[in-house]
């Protein structure tokens, strides 16, 4: 072996949910969203690992179904595969579900790709009484097969074994070549020889075959591609004229023609490697599949299992937050009296600004974030996730959306970052525009600290409950004034139902921790960043002038005390430092009951925090990440001093 | 715009081998054989695409209350279908069903 490390890139590409991403953080030890949900993946993820003498670059990508798609997450998979060509490409299979997974390899086989398959899931396969021969699987493709359970990491340092060895050529491939019907493969081979001939710049980039019969199933992007070359009009023409032929003989469009000639190959190999062992027995996941997907049972379930995660979440949180607090408190006394012979005006900025900031944060912030991540893992890993799909998909209808949009929606309510990326599951623009719009209305957990660690602690969990209610009635009511003005029939649901899983204590623990890091990263900078400048403007009077300015706007309009002006201005950045900086202003519990729910309330609907914009502006440009962020702020003007009259009628203090 | 469209004539029930119905005329628990879907180029791909091919058998699984979407097994694999979709995809009646 040379003492250089040798380069290779290496991507998991698979359909979604097989465990693409488990392997992923198995292989690199990073950290990608992983849950039981098609489509959590949406953008590319690259990691580094060293082994044996080579550099491996690991490429986890969305999960795709075929090569011709039009879902933007999926075509970030086709281009990479097709056209960046990685050196080697995992094959991720679930094993439980063989046979529409190896349509995607078939894909894989045209493209004469260099594949290792990674048959994962065999355990979850074995308990539903399925195993796979993998030698002879092996043999008939042609490629190495390497079974594998990543969510314990077995097989996977077989994969990477077998991954090298193809790479050094030390194991050859001989892929299996996916032969078609007698109709489809006269075709096929005409239209090839006239693309061997004619198009011969395009053939040193693509498989000919693979031109051919993308043309044949009409695919619009390779006929694009074509249209740079002399040649590529009459390689079109012929094209159009097969496809239209074998239109004609099946009746039916050539695209099916294909998928059901490449899904009874599939079929056909998947039926003799598979041994059915047991026959499935109605299990506890089934049990639990019908009752939570019940036509009847299902929405007061859904509903139940919110309220109980909000519930849940501010218990927990509220006896962290109050134990820490005395225990931070007297802490902070102790550092204040040591730092006694410090100027006063340093004094306060260390102990005011930084370690204020700090404890505020630890005992304000976290107790109820911790728990919430908690929760909100349980959810993503078993399962849940695809189910509320499915029972919203006729009320998602009603604001111009279909179910799947409800799954960016729930996430939402932990951060609405990766809330915007994940809508990319919709299918159309339009649909990603309404459903990341309906995203930034959800409190996220930042949001949450505010309306359970104010009004939840101060007035009562049935007061920060019926705010959350309101908020998803709002959000139904916008929702269908958004639809309004971008009109168009949704796209229809179709999605997988993967099966329900026992989260993994590992997982959720791993997930728990990693979110829980990051948000100590992010937030706890920004937080003292926020807690010494305030303290500043405090120290040096300039707050005065600041709140003298915002007084008509924050007392008389929203009713609010003077103070809580530049904490809601500096909530843009992050919105639990507006409670932490107004409790750094003004003891919390002067509040009254009224003005700590139009507070929440003002502060749950105004401006998504500045990631979320960067996001908005990423994903749609600044015009309409503009929009979203006035539509926001002016609606929680609006709606906190609306709220504040009608409440200062309903609730007389 | 079509949004609450009603597709439920028939509900399970013996159906007549030979002729056509619509997905969601299936009763929970109920096979069919796909025989080709209607609508766009790409719904009709995606579909082919997910396992839905003509020919193959499909079992409806369950279906939502409303007029919601239907869940259905197809190649050992659950699908979720819009209603509005599902009321498209086109099947005959499976020979090997049992009636119980
Ligand atoms: N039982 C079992 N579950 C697994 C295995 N591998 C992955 N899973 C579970 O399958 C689900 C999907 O895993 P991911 O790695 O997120 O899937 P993915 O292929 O990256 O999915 P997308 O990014 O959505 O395309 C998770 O709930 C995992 O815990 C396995 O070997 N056995
Ligand atoms: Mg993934």
């Amino acid at each position: 072996m040379s003492i250089m490390t040798k380069e290779l890139r290496v991507a998991l590409a698979g359909n979604a949910n097989v465990g693409k991403s488990v392997i992923f953080n198995q292989l690199t030890g990073l950290n990608q969203v992983v849950g039981n949900w098609p489509g959590k993946t949406v953008e590319r993820a690259e990691g580094t690992l060293h082994f044996k003498g080579y550099a491996i670059r690991i490429i986890d990508l969305p999960g795709i179904y075929s090569l011709s798609t039009f879902s933007i997450e999926e075509i970030v998979s086709r281009d990479y595969i097709a056209v960046e060509k990685p050196d080697i490409i995992v094959n991720v299979v679930d094993a439980s579900a063989l046979e529409r997974n190896l349509y995607f390899t078939l894909q894989l086989l045209e493209l004469e790709a260099p594949i290792v398959m990674a048959l994962n899931q065999v355990d979850y396969a074995a308990k539903k009484g399925i195993r796979i021969n993998t030698e002879k699987l092996s043999e008939i493709l042609g490629v190495p097969v390497v079974p594998t359970v990543a969510i314990t990491g077995s097989g996977i340092n077989e994969l990477l074994t077998t991954v090298i060895a193809v790479a050094s050529g030390e194991k050859k491939l001989q892929p299996l070549k996916v032969k078609f019907g007698v109709e489809v493969e006269k075709r096929v081979k005409k239209l090839q020889e006239l693309v061997q001939r004619r198009l011969p710049q395009l053939c040193e980039v693509y498989p000919a075959r693979w031109v051919a019969t993308k043309l044949l199933e009409r695919d619009s992007d390779v006929a694009g591609k074509l249209k740079n070359y002399e040649g590529g009009t009459e390689a079109l023409q012929l094209a159009g004229k097969l496809a239209a032929e074998l239109e004609k003989l099946h009746g039916e469009p050539s695209p099916v023609i294909l998928a059901s000639e490449r899904y009874s190959i599939a079929s056909k190999i998947a039926k003799e490697v598979t041994i059915v062992e047991a026959p499935p027995r109605i299990s506890l996941e089934q049990k639990l599949d019908a009752i939570s997907t019940h036509k009847i049972l299902g929405y007061p379930i859904l509903i139940g299992a919110i309220l109980a995660m909000f519930s849940l979440i501010f218990i927990g949180g509220s006896l962290f937050s109050g134990f820490l607090e005395s225990f931070f408190g007297n802490i902070i006394l102790h550092i204040g009296n040591a730092l006694a012979f410090l100027p006063s005006t340093a004094q306060s900025l260390i102990t005011e600004g930084v370690l204020g900031g700090i404890v505020a944060g630890i005992t304000i912030a976290l107790p109820y974030i911790v728990p919430f991540y908690i929760i909100l893992a349980l959810l993503e890993d078993s399962g849940y996730l695809p189910r509320a799909a499915f029972l919203m998909d006729n009320l998602m209808h009603k604001i111009g959306l279909h179910g799947k949009a409800f799954i960016p929606l729930i996430l939402g309510y932990g951060c609405s970052v990766p809330a915007c990326l994940s809508c990319r599951i919709m299918e159309t623009q339009r649909e990603r525009l309404l459903a990341a719009f309906v995203v930034t209305l959800i409190p996220c957990a930042a949001r949450t600290v505010v309306i359970l660690g104010l009004v939840g602690r101060f007035v009562g969990l049935h007061a920060a409950l019926a705010i959350y209610i309101f908020d998803l009635i709002l959000i139904f009511i916008l929702g269908r004034i958004a639809f309004k003005v971008l009109p168009g029939e949704p796209v229809g649901l179709i999605m997988e139902m993967p099966p329900y899983k026992k989260p993994s204590f590992k997982g959720v623990l791993t997930k728990t921790w990693s979110r829980t890091k990051d948000f100590v990263y992010v937030a706890f900078p920004i937080i003292v960043a926020g807690s010494l400048a305030i303290t500043a403007l405090n120290i040096t009077g300039f707050i005065n002038y600041i709140t003298a300015g915002a007084k008509p706007l924050i007392s008389g309009w929203l009713g609010l005390p003077v103070e809580a002006g530049v904490p809601l201005i500096f909530g843009v950045l992050r919105k639990e430092l507006a409670l932490i900086l107004l409790s750094q202003l003004i003891p919390l519990e002067s509040l009254s009951a009224l003005q700590m729910i139009v507070f929440a309330l003002v502060i749950m609907v105004y401006i998504p925090c500045i990631a979320t914009i960067a996001a908005l502006i990423r994903e749609f440009g600044w015009k309409k990440a503009t929009a979203i962020t006035i539509t926001d702020i002016t609606l929680a003007l609006l709606l906190g001093g609306i709220a504040y009259r009608i409440l200062l009628i309903l609730m007389p203090s | 715009m079509f949004r609450n469209r009603r597709n439920a004539q028939r509900r399970g029930g013996s159906k007549n081998e030979g002729e056509l119905y619509a997905l969601t005329d299936l009763a929970e628990g109920e096979k069919g054989i796909m025989v080709k879907a209607l609508g766009g180029f790409g719904l009709v791909r995606r579909l082919a695409e997910m396992g839905l091919t003509p020919g193959v058998e499909v079992k409806l699984l369950r279906k939502g209350s409303f007029g919601g979407p239907v869940e259905i097994e197809v190649r050992g694999v659950a699908l979720a279908l819009g209603r509005g979709v599902a009321s498209r995809v086109l099947v005959k009646p499976s020979k090997d069903e049992h009636h119980d």
